[in-house]
């Protein structure tokens, strides 16, 4: 089955960008939202494999969706996405439990890697958890 | 970072001080051409489409430009005792142009609240808006026929704003607005606009306009909105609203009316979409007599939709205009070729059963018209010809193709109503007959108005308030075209329509998205119904059953591509006022201060001029004699020294021979230089550059790259030291080197930076460069075009030898632009280098490796 992808940006031209970037070639599925304030409705209804989000947003920003997202599924990989020089906040929101930030301006290819990297991590954790409980 | 300059300089000899000072800035400028230089790489770099980057970055890229290029002016008037005053206000205005695109509200000049159309030109448009601006500028530089009238102008919007709160109230509202809920975005709409309508204005905005109707007391007026900046990046076709045949004694009420649509639901929609702040766009308002039209429409100087045919597109209604921009009927359509024949290559006489004509007692209402005159073309050949003519001339006059609206009297004259940049769609797509027919397809005609093809599931849209349901990837199918659309045109595969035409305002919008579009469809809401899976193939206007991924992939695909967001845009225009090189030739009576249009021009007059200061070439303040020499060579070098101690065995001449020297990190540049398989003489080779003209796209200049070859080249010494400036072709390189027995100091920074070829060519070559840098040992960085190698704390031996090897590599590199035409040529290039072919052989079959 395809993995499934969650972007959140709250600016409309970048999530369509990502929204192309990573579903080019890769056979991902991708959902987006503009709206963080939907992102528990969508991870209630979904299972998502990764979620990739903007940091700074109104309303949510990206370390109150850390949180969001780890209430619904503490396993779940965040990688975040930060404006060009806010690296400091981006290492607090891996301190946070982020998997990982990648910081504007990025090649298009940093972020596949690093999404296939997360969900290579997401596999091994399940398989961890698997052999604990063997 | 001088302190071994301090080893050598005598503290007694003034001149040696006064030079040191020199040398000084000279290093300064140097060390901020570097970083400008870096950062335009950088910036250029991130233009290739591969990389996602936002605002921040921009502004902070530029930050960095503007401050190294003020200090690269700084220091060349240090230097030169103020030789280029006129720089700063150079250098400060197109810094000035460039911070202009990160201005969220552009200053609205203080005019009056109201100026007259018989004053108005292209100049007004900040202050009027493009429309009314331009409209000014076809009745008073074109004197074409235009209907007489006035424009409230930014200024007032600002007064109305300001005066009554709305302001602040607005941006609150504003703030709120989610573009993804369109619901809440119609609810936000209704409450700005009610804002707006109630507002009062300020008196003396309200005499203002009471004044400015007097000349028109008891006339119809069309007001409509001229918002500035409406029309030039980006396109808000049919966003705003305009009212026809109105009482010009009701002006306020209209004013304000006009106003209030810059916050309708779809207005709002496409202005955040597009990133606008609150304070972008103020609402000029342009209000002219009404023309009592008996035909009007739309052309386009050229087809967008296929420039190649090179067609000018008329379409005409009977009645007002508002028909044939709306789309609510199919007007007649018209293709008249732009050669001199100006001959009628297309004429589509549509049916057209009613027209929107102008009531006696103000407003606007539909009549039907009479079976035998809808079927009548609206237009005379003679007609068609002169409306042909005034679409080439409004595009000759404002230099690229226009999208215009016009209407004819009843005395066949024939008014212009507004005149706007088109944007022509690249690539150019031919109309094509359908190559794909192994299913009969279920429509088979419509005019294609934006070009691809796309899959999906039909949307039959019966209403305008059913646009928030359309769920995404849908093929929206629609009697009329529908401007409210574009709520979620980023998000839908395709548009039918049974009406319209590629000029009205919905086509000009899914152009934008890059929807694809056929209009004009006789039938397809018969056709298709709400859930049909269909693939839209615009390129050869047919609907097929289900999905044919064959089509999808052979038509032009929409661009969803970084190129499109609009801090991609900015980061373009910036690039096109910071990056190209107009000042080329050093030689010519051009490099002068004043023709510096872009900041690399600024940097590359700058380094000139810098060098030819410190080597005290071409200032009136000339140095002691004794202070720079010529060295006298067989190598096909203009070479300066300027020794700073210690450097050169003699002092005072005017030339040097080789001997002479004894700048230890100099002399092993030379050595490389003189290696016995680099070959300097005759420059690159006639075979070669045969081989160029075959193989490589030549956006060089040849005789102009081989004059370059003999520029001047400079080297300052001393004993242990050197910094070496020369031009390869039209790039440049920097070596800089310090040389002793203590290792801890010594270091070698090399550097590279491209001129006039193009950006990829460039990038092979920095590539290269820093393949064989690394190569040699150096820690390499390269940016866009830009390569720096640097070695720290090698022996003496180890650094004399890498120096002989750089000086190899000097010879190597004044080649490689010209040759570097594939990846490939990199890679044999590289090679090459590493058999110790520097003259690159491989390239000239007929002559065998040495």
């Amino acid at each position: 089955m395809a993995e499934q992808i969650l972007v959140v940006d709250d600016e409309p031209n970048m999530l369509r960008l990502l929204r192309t970037i990573l579903m080019d070639k890769t056979g991902y599925e991708v959902s987006t939202t503009n709206n963080p304030l939907e992102v528990s409705k969508l991870l209630q209804e979904k299972s998502f494999d990764v979620v990739v989000t903007d940091l700074k947003m109104p309303l949510v920003d990206g370390m109150d969706l850390i949180d969001i997202v780890k209430k619904i599924d503490e396993k779940l990989p965040i990688i975040i996405i930060t404006a060009y020089g806010t690296l400091e906040t981006a290492e607090e929101a891996v301190q946070k439990g982020a998997y990982d930030f990648i910081t504007k301006p990025f090649r298009k290819e940093t972020i596949l890697i690093t999404i296939k990297r997360a969900l290579e991590w997401k596999r091994m954790q399940k398989e961890l958890a698997a052999l604990k409980k063997q | 970072m001088f302190k071994f300059l301090r080893r050598f300089l005598k503290e007694e000899v003034d001149e040696q001080t006064r030079l040191r000072l020199k040398f000084d800035h000279f290093r300064h400028l140097l060390a901020n051409n570097t970083q400008a230089l870096e950062t335009m790489a950088d910036m250029e770099e991130k233009l290739s489409g591969d990389y996602l980057f936002d605002r921040a970055y921009l502004q902070a890229q530029v930050e960095r430009l503007g401050g190294s290029i003020s200090h690269i002016v700084t220091e060349l008037n240090l230097l030169t005792e103020n030789r280029y005053p006129e720089l700063r206000a150079i250098s400060q205005q197109i810094q000035e142009e460039i911070l202009r695109e990160f201005t969220a509200a552009p200053d609205i000049p203080a005019t009056a609240y109201v100026l007259p159309l018989s004053a108005l030109t292209e100049e007004a448009a900040v202050s009027v808006g493009g429309k009314m601006a331009n409209l000014g500028e076809i009745g008073n530089r074109l004197h074409l026929l235009v209907p007489e009238g006035f424009a409230i102008t930014a200024a007032a919007y600002k007064r109305f704003l300001e005066a009554s709160g709305l302001d602040v109230e607005l941006a609150k509202h504003l703030a709120q607005a989610r573009i993804d809920d369109l619901e809440s975005l119609e609810a936000i709409s209704r409450e700005i606009q009610t804002l707006v309508r109630q507002a009062p204005l300020p008196q003396d905005l309200e005499e203002a306009l009471l004044e400015a109707w007097k000349p028109f007391l008891g006339l119809p007026l069309a007001v409509r909105s001229s918002a500035v900046g409406e029309d030039t990046d980006f396109s808000f076709a049919g966003q705003f609203a305009t009212l026809l045949n109105v009482d010009a004694a009701r002006l306020p009420e209209h004013y304000k009316e006009i106003v209030a649509s810059k916050f309708t639901s779809r207005a709002i929609f496409y202005w955040k979409y597009q990133q606008f702040s609150a304070g972008e766009l103020p609402m000029a308002v342009g209000c002219v007599a009404m023309v009592p039209a008996r035909a009007s429409g739309v052309m386009f100087s050229l087809d967008p939709q296929a420039a190649e045919s090179n067609t000018t597109l008329i379409t005409a209604v009977w009645g007002l205009g508002k028909y044939a921009v709306d789309g609510t009927i199919t007007p007649d359509l018209y293709r008249v070729s732009r050669t001199p024949s100006m001959e009628v290559t297309e004429q589509r006489v549509a049916e057209k059963p009613v027209a929107l004509v102008c009531r006696p007692e103000g407003g606007t209402a539909e009549v039907t018209l009479p079976p035998e005159q809808a079927r009548t073309p609206c237009l005379s050949p003679e007609q068609i010809q002169d409306l042909a003519v005034i679409a080439l001339k409004l595009e000759k006059h404002f230099g690229q193709p226009q999208d215009i609206e016009w209407a004819l009297d009843d005395a066949g004259r024939i008014f212009l109503l507004q005149s706007r940049p088109l944007r022509v769609s690249t690539p150019k797509t031919p109309e094509r007959e359908s190559t794909w027919e192994q299913v009969p397809p279920l429509l088979s005609y419509g005019v294609r108005a934006v070009g691809g093809a796309a899959a999906g599931r039909v949307f039959r849209l019966h209403r305008d308030d059913e646009v928030a349901n359309i769920p995404p990837g849908a093929v929206v199918v629609v009697r009329q075209p529908l401007a409210k659309l574009v709520l979620v045109m980023d998000r839908i595969a395709a548009i039918l329509t049974e009406v319209g035409s590629p000029t009205d305002h919905m086509s000009i919008l899914a152009r934008e998205f890059r929807v694809p579009t056929l209009v004009d469809v006789g039938g397809a809401t018969r056709v298709l119904h709400t859930g049909q899976v269909v693939t839209v193939d615009a390129d050869a206007a047919r609907v097929y059953p289900g999905v044919i991924p064959e089509l999808l992939d052979s038509r032009t695909q929409p661009d969803t591509g970084v190129q499109r967001i609009p801090v991609f845009q900015k980061l373009s225009r910036i690039l096109k006022k910071a990056t190209p090189l107009n000042l080329l030739d050093p030689e010519s009576p051009e490099f002068q201060a004043d023709r510096c249009r872009t900041l690399h021009d600024i940097t590359r007059f700058a380094h000139e001029k810098a060098m030819d200061a410190m080597f005290a070439l071409d200032v009136d303040q000339a140095l002691e004699p004794r202070s720079c020499s010529r060295l006298q060579t067989d190598l096909p070098l203009n070479l300066f020294i300027l020794d700073l101690g210690g450097g050169l065995r003699v002092q005072g001449q005017a030339w040097v021979k080789e001997e002479d020297i004894l700048s230890r990190p100099f002399r092993a540049l030379l050595r490389g230089f003189h290696h016995p398989r680099v070959t300097w003489a005759g420059q690159v080779a006639p075979d070669l550059r045969g081989f160029i003209s075959v193989f490589a796209n030549t956006m060089y200049d040849m005789g102009k790259a081989e004059k370059g070859l003999g520029g001047k080249s400079f080297a300052v010494i001393t004993e242990n030291y050197l910094n070496f400036n020369s031009r390869l072709g039209y790039h440049f390189a920097i070596l800089d080197a310090y040389i002793s027995e203590e290792k801890n100091d010594n270091y070698i920074s090399y550097q590279f930076k491209g001129g006039a070829a193009g950006v990829e060519r460039r990038e092979r070559r920095a590539r290269l460069l820093g393949e064989i840098l690394d190569y040699l040992g150096f820690k390499v960085q390269i940016t866009g075009d830009m390569v720096q190698g640097r070695m720290v704390k090698y022996s003496l031996l180890e650094t004399e030898q890498t120096l002989e090897l750089a000086g190899l590599l000097s010879a190597f590199a004044r080649q490689l632009d010209l040759a570097l035409s594939s990846d490939a040529v990199v890679e044999r290039c590289f090679q090459a280098f590493k058999d110790e072919d520097y003259n690159l052989s491989f390239l000239r079959p007929q002559q065998s490796v040495t």
